[in-house]
């Protein structure tokens, strides 16, 4: 509950909504604040305001007990323990039908407290109703989330055809002037003579110097670009593939503030941190399910692929892995271990796939420049997924040896204090260890 | 079976068409000279000029540019829902048991995302205790063959379960007879179903339904010989690893005879020369095996001297006299020893004759090793081939008076039965002839119905290879093709369970059942944790009682010896192209098949050398009518007056789909065919040349008699000898190694130097630097591998496991006849010479003749050396690469990049272990290794390790020794921030090796094992001289043998300083 309500309030800042709240807030706000505190404590893990979830939807719940007959006071009784108040009150009784799970009995919570909580409740805006009315403002903010697989856009046609415009002016302007000059020439036979081509040697050998300067440089500058150009082959960096999903990962991981690990959890065991499977989707969304939210479109393709059936509130079994569009591809002879970086090299996850709490778009592979500006990242200079940027990591990064805290690198450490001569030799340069003294420059380090 | 096979390279020879006759001679036809040829004016207008070539190569270089700079796009699948035991990019191993019929073994299988890849012994559950054998280690890839069957089939076409299932249900009611013939049946729930089956079908007394075992390489004769003895047709337990003296009479217990896998693990421990004792090893046989090559004293005898060998023994230790051959010497020694350690010896024979198999039991009894090396309680319920039985089968349907339901199991009467051909044309009249059976192989193809068995990888099984323990095999892959278990079959059509479908629990949930009911009762989950449990077995009740000896082999004339090779076995693995092409341990021949005979004896009939050019002459043996022709190979060692065939060969000669394979290709790939079109088997079967009796013989009196031509062969080592290069192997005698100092057997290389008084002193290689010391001594690791050449028997299981671990390409006979075989390890084999009586004679020109010292002794004895890259911390490799793409860590590995190597070859050049082997095509899509490499296939690829790249063409590659292992190790010990333990690492080789032979570790640990071995006294560098510093160490091979020269030379040298 917690989740939707946070995401509701940042993602659709209808005025409508924000009025609702402030005047809420103005009246009971002590009571509000007691209400939500304890809602989220208590009751979030299982109920909704307006969905049922694990638990029925709680928004008007007292006012439906007083409707459908309940006894009075009831429905605390059910709060504080709800098999005394199925034994006493035939409508509780009828209520713990609603679903096989048992409801946790809370007997701490004094009348208050759920009367505070329920006026919490009761006074959210039902997202459904509030989404419909603020539709058109929320559209255009959720488009960012939502966002289309972005392709670089290409405006080299322009260029081109600027380029024709300018060859055409160039020859028409020459056309006019050649005209010109055999109407005013008085030797009309002369002029005659004198073709395109010889007149633009004519003219090149005039100017020779200028041209001899001009070539060179357009010569020497074709050649820098070929260089520059072939440097650039299979560079990864900005590669931006669509996904069959718009999954943004600003949302989980930055408003949401899920870890990482939690969706990418083979991490710290293997080498492929791994696209999680649709069934760590649905340990959230099997309850969030975006209805009436831009993006209900995407989560109902969770559902497709884990054959979810949203009404049944139940797997039908039949599931559909979803084939996504690898990013961060290494080359087929290179060997790179998720589990050796984040474990035992302690890295984070943003020194080399940068913040993606902030990343709304689809996930592209990040430029160097714009990992290095997060903070605590060590600083890199060669682009990202290239060879040059692993070692030159493997070349600046300390690995912790002789602490005490790992046994590993005490006896690597203990070893190499019987060479005194080298292990001086290793700190003087820089102070520290480095990865690649310790082996992390060899080629059978990451390729077999 | 008639056989009249003859080699020809093509359509044309065979019918030696005019053309061929004029064109035999010429190896390059139409040979034109270079003038000729530029001068042909048809040139000049030839569409593609050299030009247009340049310009076509300037576009190739420009498009392939351009081509490169655009990544493709690659699609990541994660799984929908997670196994929970599966984490993407891990192994997950699975304990489990192999049974084929003939071998068996707990085995661990590694799984990768769902796909098993690796196979080896279970070292700590079993009694196997981790020993396997090169055909278990292979079985991997016979799971991903593309051949096998995926439906069950009717009358030769696809076909449903459904419908299959209903119309053998039928024919089994209906039937009067119904016969099932399988191989030996070690699971208790297959024997249940059967039970069960009989009891339904046969009711009180009745006949209806019969069960006969029949194994393609038959035991009976030693079951029939222990019923005349001990009264029962059981196959006691042997423990080789208690006998000090062992003697065994044709039996290669080591490779192929009983239980190898047991046997190997149990022998190899009573090698090391520096344990407590070291056991003393006689073996008397005709063909040279893999026992007999790492024998201590080994005599040569003919088959039909078997007996007279046992009787001379019984007699002597009676102290009687006995008549002998030219094997009393080592008889006699036999004797000796056997008197010495009594009823701590063990005798085995080989010989499916039940009088010979008597007289070891008599001999056994005289020394009383009933009760301490032979366990008749814990009995071996393997091969329980009933020969009579199977032969009266064989005879009834070859007459057509067969069953009319016949269900065969697991076997291949038609190609290995001595009548099979007979038996084919009878099993077309049996009205239901039903097959459960994987391939449509050479009996299956001619039933009625095939029912696919699931492979063992993906079963449920059980097994009861001994009285003592119950085991079972767990499925490491959910079925790939719609097959079904054998079980399941079974109890479908005994109307005890219906069909499961793909994820089928009726096998499980019967074997689950099975031991449930087994007293005591024993958890299930702890059952296929360690694959296998240990059961009470009761104390033996049996007593020995002289029985009248029978069934004695006779024989005149050559006799050929019918054996089984290391790899290839009784012929069912033959379409595994690993197993093919390893080479044959002792021949080191790689796929195909030959007749043995001993150098000495082909003088002037034979060639008694090839090589890449000149192949083997051939002959034509010919037993009881029947012949066979085939390549004849100078085996030393081979008993004079007797050759051998191996059995297994000429799978598939009526073009059967059992494997691609199975068959011989051709120069630029596809099959060769034959007449008829079919494609060309390997070898030739001699299963039609085996005779009967009372049981079947696997020796024969046979005429031999050459036959025009030759024949090529594709063998990885064609030298024989060591030539006395003491620095390649070494080797003493116990005795020697017991009383004298290192220097006497393992002197270490010495050179001269100034000391600081300018007088020359000899110092010890290692003092000798070219250039500055990697440092690889203190930091980091250092990983090394001792090979102990005593305890290695040469078996190919750790070339196997290297070739499974590493992904090396399969490349066929033509290549390897080129010497372009991929193996990153290769076992080099060595005879001794007469010339070299001994390894580390000096030699001068007076004494030596290196002519003579090439050929090997009649009856040599034989070094294995496996070898591999030594990763020298000097490699002569590195330092000549152009483009640095092999280099080395400071963990004392010799690196090789892939991707920067430009193939110069200049390493293999220089290495002086030719250990480099370079990658000449490319395996996983040229159409010449189609047929061969199952990386061309899209489920043979599956059997690919993920973690080791596939290499492309252009590259030099070797051993890496496990690289990938190293890393793994090492991370998992830093993850769990804990120093590695010694034995944590082990190479693919390591893991296989059933004696142990191969020891890996880290150097730099000081109390590894791997560190004390490599400063053992028998610890030596090969080609120590060179100076190249490799991390690899051998142990001097000791022999238990009395040898009064190697003695004498030794002595010498040792007084020499």
């Amino acid at each position: 509950m917690e989740i939707s309500n946070i995401q509701m309030l940042k993602r659709f800042k209808s005025l409508a909504f924000a009025a609702l709240t402030l005047s809420f807030v103005a009246f009971s706000n002590l009571v509000s604040a007691q209400g939500e505190g304890l809602f989220k404590a208590k009751c979030a893990t299982c109920h909704m305001t307006h969905k049922n979830s694990t638990g029925p939807k709680l928004a008007g719940v007292r006012a439906k007990w007083a409707a459908g007959g309940a006894k009075e006071g009831s429905i605390y009784q059910w709060v504080n323990n709800w098999q005394t108040a199925a034994a006493n009150d035939p409508y509780a009784a009828e209520v713990s039908k609603w679903s096989p799970t048992a409801m946790s009995a809370f007997p701490d919570l004094k009348k208050e407290d759920i009367d505070a909580i329920m006026d919490w409740v009761d006074a959210q805006p039902d997202p459904a109703t509030a989404g419909a009315t603020a539709g058109g403002a929320a559209g255009t903010d959720a488009a960012a989330t939502t966002a289309e697989p972005l392709e670089e856009e290409n405006n080299s046609w322009i260029w081109i055809i600027m380029g024709v415009i300018f060859v055409v002016i160039i020859m028409a302007v020459g056309g006019v002037r050649r005209q010109l000059k055999i109407a005013t020439s008085d030797n009309e036979e002369e002029a005659e003579k004198m073709t395109y081509g010889e007149e633009l040697r004519a003219l090149a050998w005039k100017y020779r110097l200028q041209v001899g300067l001009v070539s060179l440089v357009v010569v020497i500058s074709i050649v820098v670009a070929l260089f520059q150009s072939l440097y650039s082959i299979n560079i990864m960096e900005g590669y931006q593939p669509s996904q069959p999903i718009a999954f943004p990962h600003a949302a989980h991981a930055g408003i949401n503030g899920i870890d990482c690990k939690y969706c990418h959890n083979t991490v710290t065991k293997s080498k492929s941190a791994s696209i999680p499977s649709v069934n760590v989707c649905m340990n959230c969304h099997k309850q969030i399910d975006g209805e009436g939210k831009p993006f209900a479109g995407e989560i109902k393709k969770i559902y497709a692929a884990a054959g979810w059936d949203k009404a049944g509130m139940k797997y039908t079994g039949k599931t559909k892995p979803i084939v996504w569009n690898k990013v961060h591809v290494l080359p087929e002879h290179v060997y790179f271990n998720h589990s050796q970086h984040v474990v035992v090299g302690g890295l984070d996850c943003k020194q080399c796939h940068g913040d993606m709490t902030q990343m709304t778009e689809t996930v592209k592979v990040q430029p160097v420049e714009d990992l290095n500006k997060i903070e605590g990242n060590i600083q890199l200079t060669r682009k990202t997924l290239t060879m040059g940027w692993c070692i030159e990591c493997h070349g600046k990064k300390d690995v912790a040896i002789g602490n005490g805290k790992n046994a590993y690198y005490d006896e690597i450490h203990r070893r190499l204090k019987k060479d005194p001569k080298l292990y001086a030799q290793y700190l003087n340069d820089d102070g520290k260890v480095t990865v690649n003294e310790l082996g992390g420059w060899e080629c059978a380090k990451c390729h077999y | 079976m008639e056989m009249t096979k003859k080699y020809w390279k093509g359509i044309d020879e065979l019918n030696q068409t005019p053309e061929f006759i004029k064109h035999k001679e010429q190896e390059f036809p139409n040979q034109q000279s270079v003038e000729d040829f530029l001068a042909d004016e048809n040139l000049a207008e030839s569409s593609t000029a050299r030009r247009d070539f340049l310009k076509f190569l300037g576009f190739s270089v420009a498009a392939a540019t351009l081509a490169a700079c655009e990544a493709p796009v690659t699609k990541v699948v994660p799984y929908a829902v997670k196994p929970e035991n599966v984490t993407p990019g891990m192994p997950t191993w699975y304990a489990s048991t192999y049974y084929d019929g003939a071998s068996y073994a707990s085995i661990m299988v590694k799984t990768r995302e769902g796909r098993p890849i690796f196979i080896k012994g279970n070292k700590d559950f079993g009694f196997t205790k981790g020993g396997t054998n090169p055909q278990i280690i292979a079985s991997v890839l016979g799971l991903y063959d593309s051949e096998r069957l995926a439906d069950p089939q009717a009358n030769g076409n696809k076909s449903s379960w459904a419908t299959v299932d209903a119309a053998i249900s039928k024919a089994i009611s209906g039937a009067k007879k119904v016969t099932l013939l399988s191989n030996t049946v070690i699971s208790p729930s297959i024997k249940r179903a059967i039970a069960e089956m009989s009891v339904k079908l046969n009711g009180e007394g009745g006949s209806k339904f019969e069960h006969i075992q029949y194994d393609a390489v038959s035991y009976a004769g030693m079951r029939e010989a222990n019923l005349s003895n001990f009264g029962a047709r059981i196959i006691p337990s042997y423990d080789f690893s208690k006998a000090k003296t062992i003697v065994s009479v044709g039996a290669d217990f080591l490779s192929t005879w009983l239980l190898p896998t047991e046997f190997a693990v149990q022998y190899g421990t009573r090698r090391n020369p520096e344990g407590d004792w070291m056991s003393k090893h006689f073996q008397f046989e005709s063909v040279l095996s893999v026992t007999g090559s790492n024998a201590d004293v080994r005599g040569m005898i003919k088959p039909s001297e078997e007996a007279a060998v046992l009787s001379y023994i019984i007699a002597a230790l009676q102290g009687k006299s006995a008549a002998a051959g030219s094997w009393k010497a080592a008889a006699d020694k036999a004797v000796a020893a056997l008197k010495k350690s009594k009823k701590e010896s063990v005798v085995v024979a080989g010989s499916n004759h039940i009088g010979v198999q008597q007289l070891a039991n008599q001999l056994n009894n005289i020394l009383g090793t009933y009760g301490t090396t032979i366990d008749l309680a814990n009995s071996i319920n393997l091969h329980q081939s009933e020969d009579a039985k199977a032969l009266k089968l064989a005879a009834d349907v070859a007459a057509g008076k067969g069953p009319e339901v016949l269900i065969m199991m697991g076997v291949n009467p038609v190609y290995s039965l001595p009548n099979g051909a007979e038996f084919a044309k009878g099993l077309k009249s049996i009205k239901t002839s039903v097959a459960i059976s994987s391939y449509a192989d050479e009996t299956a193809s001619l039933c009625t119905y095939i029912c696919p068995d699931h492979h063992q990888l993906e079963n449920w099984t059980d097994h009861e290879a001994k009285a003592g323990e119950y085991a079972v095999g767990q499925p490491t892959i959910r079925p790939l093709h719609n097959t079904a278990s054998a079980l399941e079959s079974l109890l479908v059509w005994n109307g005890a369970a219906s069909r499961g479908g793909q994820d089928s629990a009726v096998a499980y949930d019967y074997i689950k059942a099975t031991f449930a009911a087994l007293s005591p009762a024993g958890d299930f989950a702890y059952l296929t944790h360690n694959s296998c449990i240990e059961k009470p077995v009761a104390p033996a009740a049996f007593t020995y009682t002289a029985a009248p000896i029978k069934d004695l082999p006779k024989a005149n004339g050559t006799e050929v010896v019918f054996y089984q090779k290391p790899a290839i076995g009784n012929g069912a693995l033959a379409n595994n192209p690993w197993l093919q092409e390893l080479p044959d341990p002792i021949t080191k021949v790689t796929w195909d098949n030959y007749i043995t005979m001993n150098p000495v004896e082909m003088k002037g009939k034979y060639a008694t050398t090839y090589d890449q050019e000149h192949g083997l002459n051939l002959a034509k043996v010919t037993v009881n009518g029947k012949s066979v022709t085939l390549p004849v190979y100078p085996l030393p060692g081979q008993a004079p007056g007797t050759i051998g065939i191996a059995l297994g060969y000429g799978r598939g000669a009526n073009g059967e789909k059992i494997g691609k394979a199975a068959y011989q290709t051709k120069e630029y790939g596809g099959h060769a065919t034959q007449e008829n079109g079919q494609p060309t088997p390997i070898g030739a079967n001699v299963f039609g040349l085996l005779s009967a009796a009372a049981t079947i013989s696997y020796e024969a009196s046979a005429t031999v008699s050459p036959v025009e031509g030759t024949y090529p062969i594709a063998a990885t080592q064609i030298h024989h000898t060591v030539m006395g290069r003491d620095s390649i192997v070494r080797e003493t005698t116990l005795s020697i190694f017991k009383n004298r100092e290192k220097d006497a057997y393992n002197e270490g290389h010495k050179l001269q130097k100034l000391d600081k008084h300018g007088n020359h002193v000899e110092a010890p290689v290692s003092e000798f630097d070219l250039w500055a010391a990697h440092p690889v001594e203190k930091i980091g690791h250092r990983w090394g591998i001792s090979i102990d050449l005593s305890s290695c028997i040469g078996c190919g299981s750790c070339l196997v496991a290297c070739q499974s671990e590493n992904n090396v390409p399969v490349v066929g006979k033509d290549e390897v006849r080129r010497g372009r075989e991929m193996h990153w390890l290769r076992i080099d084999r060595y005879f001794a010479s007469d010339e070299e009586a001994a390894v580390g004679a000096k030699k001068d020109k007076e004494t030596f003749s290196y002519d003579n010292a090439e050929i090997a002794a009649l009856n040599p004895s034989v070094v294995h050396m496996p070898l591999m890259c030594h990763h020298c911390n000097h490699a002569p490799c590195e330092t000549v690469c152009p483009v640095a793409a092999t280099t080395h860590s400071n963990e004392g590995l010799n690196q090789m990049a892939y991707n920067r190597c430009i193939g110069t070859r200049y390493c293999a050049n220089n290495c002086p272990y030719k250990v480099r082997r370079f990658n000449w095509f490319n395996y996983p899509s040229y159409k010449k290794f189609t047929e061969v490499n199952p990386a061309q296939d899209d489920l043979g690829r599956m059997v690919l390790n993920p973690d080791v790249t596939v290499r492309t063409r252009g590259v030099m590659e070797k051993c890496s020794l496990c690289v990938q292992r190293i890393q793994a190790t090492k991370l998992v010990a830093k993850k769990e921030a804990r120093v590695i333990a010694d034995g944590e690492f082990a190479t693919a080789c390591s893991d296989a090796c059933p004696t142990n032979a191969i020891v890996v570790g880290d150097w730099n640990d000081l109390k590894s094992m791997i560190r004390e071995k490599s400063e053992g006294v028998r610890a030596y560098q090969a080609l120590e001289e060179v100076g190249v510093k490799p991390n690899v160490w051998y142990q001097v091979k000791v022999r238990n043998e009395e040898n009064s020269l190697l003695d004498h030379i030794q002595q010498v040298a040792e007084a020499h300083h």
